[in-house]
Parts: C-alpha cells; sequence; structure tokens
C-alpha cells in the first residue's frame, strides 16, 4: 500500500467549486491512494503574486510551505496554475531567502498537478476501472499547465482512456482563454475579447463538453458560456473522469 | 510620460476597430503558421535557440569591451564612429553629419532605433526631406500615422486604405491592387533613390571581429539607400552586436524564419566601410552611430536580457492580447510582448506600466523567442516594481493587507470566506450573478459569475470523514 | 566627458549589476559538406521554390548562348567582361557598365553579373563589391541574370564565411541576394519587384 497522498485542494475549489475536490478524492481512492486534506492550507498567494505584490504573496506562501511541510508524500495539485506557483513560483520568490528557498524546493519536488499524478498512477494500477461516457470534448489547456508546468499529454490521454468520448478539434487550442488572473477584472475588455475569440473556435468544435485542469479558466469561459445561453457543458477534468468511472 | 491618449482609451478604440480585428487576426495566424513550417525546415531548431541566447548572453556580460573592439574595426574599415546617449544626442549627430556633408535629401531604410528616436522628425525640422523607403514604412510616412508591427508596419490598413492614402498624397490613380500599388511606389522611390544625397538604415547586427554592419531587409531598399547616395549613416542600438561572422550565421538562420517564416530574406546585406579604392559606386562616406538612449540602464538591472532580441515580431504574432489590440495600443515604438518590457525600459516605468499589467503571462512569446527570452519573468518583475514604486488604489491595498493577514491564520480566513460567500451567495439568482460588486464588477462586464458553493470542499470533507 | 566615455562608463557599471541568466550549454554548428554534385542540385531546388529560372550548361558556349538568348533587344548592365566567366563579354555587346552615367545604368532593362558563392542551403547567390563589379548590376535593372561557376558552390552561409573570409575582408559590400525583390506589406499579398529586380535568373556553367 503506497502512501497517502496530500490533496493542496486550492482556494478556488474550496470556495467556488468543492464538488471538483470530491471527484479528485474519488479518483485517487478508487486508485488505491489513501487522501488526507491538510486542513490548515488557505490559499498559494498567486494573485497577489501575479500583481507584483510580493510581500503579501510571500505571507501566504510561507504559510503554505509550513502547512506542506508538516505533512510526508506526495502532493497533489487539481489546478495548473496553482500548481507552477508552488512548483516553479516559491523558489523565484523566495530567491534571496536561502531557508525558504530551500523548503520551497523540497515540497516542489513533492507536487504533481493532478492529471499528471494521475497518468502515472493509472499506468500502474493492474486493474482499472473500465471508464466510460459518450462525450464530445473540448479540450482546453490551461497555460500554466501546458507551458508553465509543461503538462500537454496526461489530460489528453486520460480523456482518451474514457470509452465513448470524442476529442473535438479546436482551432488555436493552445491559444490563451484571456483569463490570466486579477487581468480578468482588470482588463476586463481584452479579456472579453479573447473569450469571444476561445468560445467561437469551442463553439465551431462541435463539442457537447468544455474541459480544462483549472478552475480559473473553467470559471472565466463557464461564465462566458453562461452569458450567451448556451447548453455546452464546463468541467474540470476530475469531474469528467469522475462521471466516467463505473 | 506617453503623449497619446490613455492606454484604456487606447484599447478601447482599437477593440471597437473590427476591421483591425479582421486585419490582425488574418496576418497574426498567416505569420504564425509560416514560422512553424520555416523551423520545421532547420534541423535542431532549439538547438540553435539555444546557441543564439548563449551567444547574446555572453556578449551582454561584456559588452563594452565588445562594443570598443568594433569600433576599433569600424575606424580601420574607414567608418566615422558616433555615440549618443540619448534619442535626442543621435538626432543633433545625425543633423551634424547631414549638414557636414551638405546633405539636404534623404532616403531612409527601416530602422527601429531611429523610429524611436523620432529621428525623421527632427531632420524635417532642420529642412532636410526624409523619405521612408519600406513600402509599408513610406505608406505609413504618407499617411502621417505609426506602424503598428515590428515586421509588418501596416498590418493595420487595407489595400483600399494604401491606394487612398497613395492617390491623396502622390496622385496616383486610385487602385486596391496591390501590384499596382507597389509599382507606383517603385517609381517613385526611385527618383528619390537616384536623387539622394545620404542614405539612412538601421542596423540589424553589428559583427565585432569585421567591424560590418549587417542590413536585412525584402524589397531591395536596404541596398539602394547604401549604394546610390554619397553618404551612408547606419544608427545602431549598442546591443545589436555579434561577435564573429560565425556567430552571425547563427542568427541570420533564426531572425527570417521566426519573423516571416522564410529560410532567410531576399537581401542579406553586410557593409564593411563606404567604397573602397577601385570601387565605381557606393558612399564615399559612412558614419555609424551607436545608440545607447537607456539601453545600458536595461543592462544594469534584471531584465538585462532583453537586449538580447533582435527584433523579429515572432511574439507578437504569438500573443494573444496583441492579437486583440494591435500595435497602436502599445503607445511606442515597439508593441507586443517585447514592447511591454522595453518601453518601460527606455521610458522608464512611469506612465508605461499599464503595458507589463496588459497581460495573462500565458507565454506563447517565451515559446516562440529565438533567443528564448524570459518575458514572463520579466513581465513579473516590472509588476513588482510598479508596485513598489506606484502602489495601488487604496481598495486594493486595503485588501491586499487583509489578505496578508489572513492568508497564514486559518480561522480568520475561514470567517472571511464565510462573510464573502454569503454575500455573493445572496446576490446570486440561480447561482450565477450577472453583476458582481467592487472589484469584481469587471468580471460580470464580459461574462457571469459562479456564485459560491453552500459548503465549503474542507466542510464536505470533514462530513464524509466522520 | 564625451558620449563615448559617458556611455562606456556606465556600460561597465550595468555590467557589475546585471543579473544575466545562466547562458545555455550548446554546441557550435557543425558546417556540412557536402559534394558540388549535391549543392548542385539542392541549390536547383531552392531557386524553383524561390520561382528563380535556373539553367545549367554543359558547355561555355552554351553558357554564352543562354545569356545571348536571354539579352537580346534589351538594354544591359553588366559587370566588366574581366570579371564575368565564359568569356561573357563578347556576348554581351554595348552594355553599360559601372562606370558608365547613372541615367544609363538606371535605363538598363537587365543586369548580368558572375558571384562569389553559391549557397545551396538557402539558393542564395553571393556577391562582393569591387573594381568592375558594381552593386548597381544586381540591383537597379528590373531583370537580374547571374552566372555560377562550380567553384563558387558550398552548402551554407556559414561555410561561405569561413572559405571566403580574406575576399569579404576586402569588399565594401558583401550581398546574399536570395530570389527576387518582395514584399507582404500590403495585406499580406506577395509583390514581386519592389526596388530590387523582381526577375532572378541563374546560369550554372560547367
Amino acid at each position: 500500500m503506497s502512501d497517502p497522498v496530500q490533496l493542496f485542494h486550492t482556494c478556488l475549489v474550496n470556495e467556488i467549486a468543492p464538488e471538483v475536490g470530491m471527484a479528485a478524492v474519488r479518483l485517487l481512492e478508487r486508485l488505491g491512494r489513501g487522501v488526507e486534506v491538510p486542513l490548515e492550507q488557505t490559499c498559494c498567494g498567486q494573485p497577489a503574486y501575479n500583481g507584483g505584490f510580493h510581500e503579501e504573496a510571500k505571507a501566504a506562501a510561507r504559510h503554505t510551505l509550513d502547512v506542506l511541510s508538516a505533512t510526508a508524500g506526495p502532493i497533489v495539485i487539481p489546478s495548473g496554475s496553482c500548481g507552477d506557483m508552488v512548483i516553479h513560483q516559491y523558489e523565484v520568490l523566495f530567491r534571496d531567502e536561502p531557508e525558504w528557498r530551500d523548503k520551497a524546493h523540497a515540497v516542489a519536488e513533492r507536487c504533481r498537478e493532478l492529471s499528471q499524478f494521475l497518468v502515472g498512477e493509472w499506468a500502474q494500477v493492474p486493474d482499472r476501472p473500465r471508464l466510460r461516457l459518450p462525450a464530445r470534448i473540448a479540450y482546453h489547456p490551461s497555460c500554466h499547465l501546458l507551458r508553465g508546468l509543461g503538462v500537454s499529454d496526461a489530460p489528453l490521454s486520460l480523456l482518451r482512456a474514457i470509452e465513448g468520448v470524442t476529442l473535438a478539434d479546436v482551432n488555436d487550442q493552445d491559444e490563451c482563454c484571456g483569463f490570466g488572473g486579477l487581468f480578468s477584472v482588470k482588463q476586463p475588455e481584452i479579456s472579453g475579447s479573447m473569450l469571444d475569440r476561445k468560445l467561437a473556435s469551442v463553439a465551431a468544435s462541435g463539442a457537447d463538453r468544455l474541459v480544462s485542469c483549472d478552475l480559473g479558466c473553467l470559471m472565466h469561459l463557464g461564465g462566458g458560456l453562461r452569458r450567451r445561453r448556451s447548453p455546452i457543458v464546463v468541467q474540470h477534468l476530475a469531474q469528467v473522469l469522475d462521471e466516467a468511472l463505473p | 510620460m506617453s503623449q497619446t491618449p490613455a492606454f484604456p482609451l487606447r484599447v478601447r478604440a482599437a477593440l471597437l476597430d473590427e476591421r483591425l480585428h479582421v486585419a490582425l487576426g488574418r496576418a497574426t495566424d498567416a505569420l504564425r503558421s509560416r514560422r512553424s513550417a520555416a523551423i520545421g525546415s532547420l534541423e535542431g531548431f532549439d538547438e540553435v535557440r539555444d546557441l543564439a541566447r548563449k551567444i547574446k548572453m555572453e556578449l551582454l556580460a561584456d559588452l563594452s569591451s565588445h562594443l570598443q573592439r568594433f569600433e576599433e574595426r569600424l575606424i580601420a574599415n574607414g567608418v566615422s564612429v558616433h555615440w549618443a546617449e540619448t534619442g535626442a544626442d543621435a538626432n543633433r549627430i545625425v543633423a551634424g553629419i547631414a549638414k557636414s556633408h551638405g546633405a539636404r535629401r534623404i532616403v531612409k531604410s527601416k530602422s527601429m532605433a531611429t523610429e524611436e528616436t523620432h529621428l525623421n522628425q527632427a531632420l524635417q525640422r532642420e529642412g532636410m526631406e526624409v523619405v521612408e523607403t519600406d513600402l509599408g514604412e513610406y505608406i505609413v510616412q504618407l499617411a502621417e500615422d505609426r506602424p503598428s508591427h515590428i515586421i509588418l508596419p501596416i498590418i493595420h490598413l487595407t489595400r483600399e486604405d494604401v491606394g487612398e492614402v497613395m492617390h491623396r498624397r502622390i496622385g496616383v490613380p486610385r487602385t486596391g491592387d496591390p501590384q499596382t500599388l507597389a509599382a507606383y511606389a517603385r517609381a517613385k522611390l526611385r527618383e528619390e533613390f537616384l536623387s539622394a544625397d545620404m542614405g539612412i538604415t538601421g542596423a540589424n547586427f553589428g559583427v565585432v571581429e569585421t567591424g560590418t554592419i549587417c542590413l536585412v531587409t525584402n524589397e531591395g531598399n536596404g541596398r539602394m539607400v547604401t549604394t546610390l547616395p554619397r553618404v551612408h549613416v547606419a544608427v545602431m542600438g549598442i546591443e545589436k552586436l555579434v561577435p564573429t561572422l560565425g556567430d552571425l550565421d547563427v542568427f541570420l538562420k533564426l531572425l527570417a524564419r521566426s519573423a516571416t517564416g522564410q529560410k532567410i530574406t531576399t537581401y542579406t546585406t553586410l557593409i564593411r566601410g563606404p567604397r573602397r579604392r577601385g570601387d565605381e559606386c557606393g558612399p564615399e562616406a559612412m558614419h555609424v552611430v551607436l545608440l545607447d538612449n537607456g539601453r545600458s540602464r536595461i543592462l544594469s538591472g534584471e531584465n538585462a536580457e532583453i537586449l538580447g532580441c533582435i527584433r523579429c515580431g515572432a511574439c507578437l504574432n504569438a500573443c494573444p492580447i496583441y492579437k486583440s489590440i494591435g500595435g497602436h495600443a502599445y503607445g511606442d515604438t515597439y508593441p507586443g510582448p517585447i514592447g511591454a518590457i522595453v518601453t518601460p525600459g527606455l521610458r522608464g516605468l512611469r506612465g508605461w506600466s499599464e503595458l507589463p499589467a496588459a497581460s495573462t503571462l500565458c507565454g506563447a512569446c517565451r515559446d516562440v523567442c529565438p533567443i528564448r527570452l524570459d518575458i514572463p519573468r520579466m513581465l513579473l518583475g516590472l509588476r513588482r516594481d510598479t508596485a513598489r514604486e506606484e502602489g495601488a488604489p487604496w481598495s486594493l491595498r486595503l485588501g491586499l493587507k487583509a489578505f496578508a493577514w489572513i492568508a497564514p491564520r486559518p480561522a480568520l480566513y475561514r470567517a472571511a470566506t464565510r462573510m464573502a460567500r454569503a454575500f455573493l451567495r445572496f446576490r446570486a439568482r440561480d447561482g450565477w450573478l450577472r453583476r458582481a460588486p467592487g472589484l469584481a464588477s469587471g468580471w460580470t462586464r464580459v461574462r457571469d459569475l459562479k456564485a459560491p458553493a453552500a459548503k465549503t470542499f474542507q466542510q464536505m470533507w470533514k462530513e464524509r470523514q466522520s | 566627458m564625451s558620449a563615448r566615455t559617458a556611455v562606456l562608463a556606465r556600460l561597465a557599471a550595468a555590467q557589475r549589476t546585471a543579473r544575466l541568466p545562466t547562458p545555455p550549454a550548446a554546441k557550435p554548428l557543425v558546417s556540412a559538406t557536402r559534394s558540388v554534385a549535391e549543392c548542385g542540385e539542392r541549390f536547383a531546388r531552392e531557386l524553383a521554390g524561390l520561382g528563380v529560372d535556373g539553367h545549367v550548361e554543359s558547355s561555355p558556349e552554351g553558357v554564352r548562348a543562354r545569356v545571348s538568348a536571354l539579352v537580346e533587344g534589351k538594354k544591359v548592365l553588366s559587370w566588366d567582361p574581366d570579371q564575368l566567366p565564359y568569356g561573357l563579354g563578347a556576348v554581351l555587346g554595348e552594355a553599360a557598365r559601372g562606370s558608365s552615367p547613372r541615367a544609363d545604368q538606371a535605363a538598363a532593362e537587365i543586369g548580368v553579373t558572375g558571384c562569389h558563392g553559391a549557397i545551396a542551403e538557402t539558393g542564395s547567390l553571393a556577391v562582393l563589391s569591387g573594381p568592375g563589379r558594381s552593386r548597381t548590376v544586381s540591383l537597379l535593372p528590373p531583370v537580374h541574370v547571374a552566372i555560377v561557376t562550380p567553384p563558387d558552390f558550398c552548402f551554407t552561409m556559414g561555410e561561405f564565411f569561413a572559405r571566403e573570409a580574406r575576399r569579404i575582408g576586402e569588399a565594401a559590400c558583401c550581398t546574399f541576394i536570395t530570389g527576387p525583390s518582395r514584399t507582404a506589406d500590403i495585406e499580406l499579398t506577395l509583390t514581386l519587384g519592389v526596388h530590387g529586380p523582381g526577375k532572378v535568373v541563374v546560369v550554372v556553367g560547367p
């Protein structure tokens, strides 16, 4: 029996879409992994960091590192952007503070974004559950997941493992959706222009579902689809896989 | 301080311009796919990029020595070398060179460095006639417009726009046919080339070991401008050096592929100096103006690597923000991701801090950059500098202080978020808000806001475990 | 303090505080040497892609006949005869040269040059300026005919730089010409012959 995983659920999952967290838990348990949730976690600090407010970001980062350092074993994060923050940006943030930088490095080594982790587990599990779900899915690779963490195949191979799923062809699939954290409220018109382009591609793909690994993107895309009264269902990868479980 | 209207106004104007949108989309899509095809033809593209980055980073670490050696070789080649601390100095120097040679009619090949210094206006104030000769820049000059893309200056104009400009300004019959328009330009500019006293260019690269200026063009105006007039002046940013001809080869493999999707541009010209004994053409005198204008300040900080930029424009074509707002919205010589760093670097952060903020940090620029410049890292650094120097509106500062206080205190964090959740849920209908309050009002301008859940994940988790 | 001193001083100070990333480890480019035949073949393919007419002649008479046909009835501007291979001076008649009045040069309809390098990888012609080899010949007329001899071939530009370092050092100008002059400035529509020649013809001799 392998180590339980620590779930760094992220603030957006906690407050806005807890069902994504529950889906992730069910997936991990189904793959034979125990799950623990460090209850003291709050926020990784990315919005403050991206806004240029490093001292405030550090306050959140130090707490996050303390909480995670008090645990052992793999840390799973159902978000490309929070994943990139903890895995890469913490060491940049603490570049001039060797003690915190080393702590960040040790934590970063244990962290995996959810799809990254699942794909590894999936390959190793002897009696894999049979995933089934008829759906035409447009996949949106979030930028921090794709370019920050270099994760491009994992979500796709997981989706392809589901019987009945067709992956729709999305034009300019890798282009940013326009969320960008605080950018979405500080530059709403540019954000909206990029949203328009992305949703047009998604609509043209004929998909009935839009799936991503980042809640920020999903809120932005989902909010746009809702405003347009679109029937396209918006889901986190964890929710699709959970739904496909027997 | 920027002299054009404020950034939000420029952005809004651009977003409302449907024709601009179509033009930008079409052009950047075409350039991106051409680039993809071209890099496919270069074996080991990523290794060549690593080599280019290595050459530039090592050069920048010792730029002053390389510049001195470059100057020595230029002088040995018979070139007069001038140093310009600021753009105004460069303009003054070029005007002085023109006067000393009795030059009144000047032809120019595209040079971003001279756009940065506003050279044309300075020369015109001295009573000289300056004609841009790159087709796109010529149209920009006739239209009294500004270029909107590093490689395709009139990407924002339709063929009918161009026809209208040429009809109004040089009296040719109105037409929208690009071939015909180009033919008119060729004829008109040929007169200019043949009668000009002085030619001004930029420099894509300066080769230290040979004291050579390298110009990369497709039209042939770069050659005209450096062959026909009796004086040639090249204005070059001090960072545009490469150590050897062998190093130049590395950059030539990357530049055209990244910029236009060509393996190499039509004309790659290496100029070593004025005409030599026995030459029947070529300038009698050649001058190089080495331009600082803030580059040394950029070198002194953590954005030093941006000086490795070779002005290919690939980042513009990859950037979804540039695709939405175009080049003019950036308000200065260099648009797109590169502009968001260079403009505050050269002009100072004050008045330009919105540029590094107008990005989602998606990283598409870094992916395509031939020098692998880490643009997102530098944008984050500029945002940190902005926060330090300019602070934030009081509401945001209060929110940040609150965040910094509660984020390390889970009980307080839970209490605060519980209040926020309750507030938003109260305002929601069917689990959504169509109009969010305060800071979040920007959100609901273009999309609905999903209301927070009744229970947090941690609450659901605790219930499940008990 | 002169501007030069000021700039160099600022740079020296900047270099001390510059936060430059560690340069990546990178191998130098490996230059691929190929046979003349391979070069010729690749060169021909590149020319075709550029829209350049390429002709291969197996004898000096063949080269002269080809060039004669190309310049027939046209005002010619050319390099001096002693700079051209295959005795081409003989078939060019009363051609204008670099020493001719500029108006005559500008009126020429076809320019004839040799070259110093034919770069197979890109289909480029390397041309070095010098006495009897005016730059205007490959620039002013609307058509440019370039004569290539087999020793001119090399595979890459890097090879050319290495091989011809001395001759490059003696020329005021070294130009690589890759196809006809072009622009896509207007709505990305390709137009040829904007300032330089709109048509390039290459004749490769024995």
